[in-house]
């Protein structure tokens, strides 16, 4: 398989999000996906990178690395690891997306836009990092 | 990218014009200017978004917020969003509670 991987590490803040997205969306472009593909690619990566931001280190203090990967040039996968808590985005519930507005729980929308834009969505959790495996093909 | 929001209040109608990005970064000092609407006595909320070009969750949860603020009665509007923006809030679920148009006439 041709594989072809570009790392970024970066501290977890959200003044770097957009350089983060950036890195993202620039590769994602490279490998031909097309805009509307590119603006759902940012979304997703958006919101899991401002899970990790906001949640991942209690005390606002330490790194997101990003690994791209590409699969023979079908198919974008964007790896997200933290050396934060341990926690598993897909262990949340899905939101009740048809429950009138006032009723609406205000989480787990951002985890629920990622399932549904991305074809492949992984987590693992080794050697004391948080592995989030977001796979978008072409 | 340069991104603005402003809200005014007319009787008891609020509109919201949205340019540019809501999202992670520009979302809290959004619901922030929403939350002075909860104050007045708001019936009916229209956010124009022509010129809105991108919307992540925390964009999305600061309209929930203001519907859920202004109350059930209220009604929301969102008017000339463009297609990107119209998938997200298509996505969520949002568009089953707001009257979605592409022109809003006073």
């Amino acid at each position: 398989m041709n594989k072809n991987m570009e790392k970024l590490t970066i501290p977890a803040k959200l003044e770097n999000l957009e350089a983060m997205l950036e890195f993202i969306v620039e590769r994602a472009g490279t490998l031909g996906f097309d805009e509307k593909k590119k603006f759902q690619i940012k979304l997703a990566a958006e919101e899991a990178l401002v899970n990790v931001i906001n949640y991942a280190y209690p005390d606002k203090n330490g790194n997101i690395e990003i690994t791209l990967t590409s699969r023979n040039n079908e198919a974008l996968e964007i790896e997200i690891i933290d050396w934060g808590f341990a926690f598993d985005p897909l262990s949340l519930p899905e939101p009740n997306i048809c429950a009138p507005l006032e009723e609406r729980q205000i989480g787990g929308l951002g985890i629920h836009l990622i399932r549904k834009i991305m074809d492949e969505v992984r987590y693992k959790r080794e050697d004391d990092r948080n592995i989030l495996s977001l796979v978008k093909k072409l | 990218m340069e991104s603005n929001f402003s809200v005014k209040c007319e009787n008891s109608v609020a509109k919201v014009k949205l340019s540019g990005r809501l999202d992670a970064n520009n979302a809290p000092a959004f619901q922030e200017e929403l939350k002075k609407l909860t104050s007045s006595n708001v019936s009916r909320i229209i956010f124009y978004v022509k010129d809105l070009e991108y919307i992540s969750s925390a964009g999305l949860r600061a309209i929930i917020f203001a519907k859920q603020k202004i109350g059930a009665g209220s009604q929301v509007y969102l008017i000339g969003a463009q297609e990107a923006v119209l998938s997200v809030i298509k996505m969520s679920g949002l568009d089953n509670f707001m009257f979605i148009q592409d022109t809003y006439d006073e």
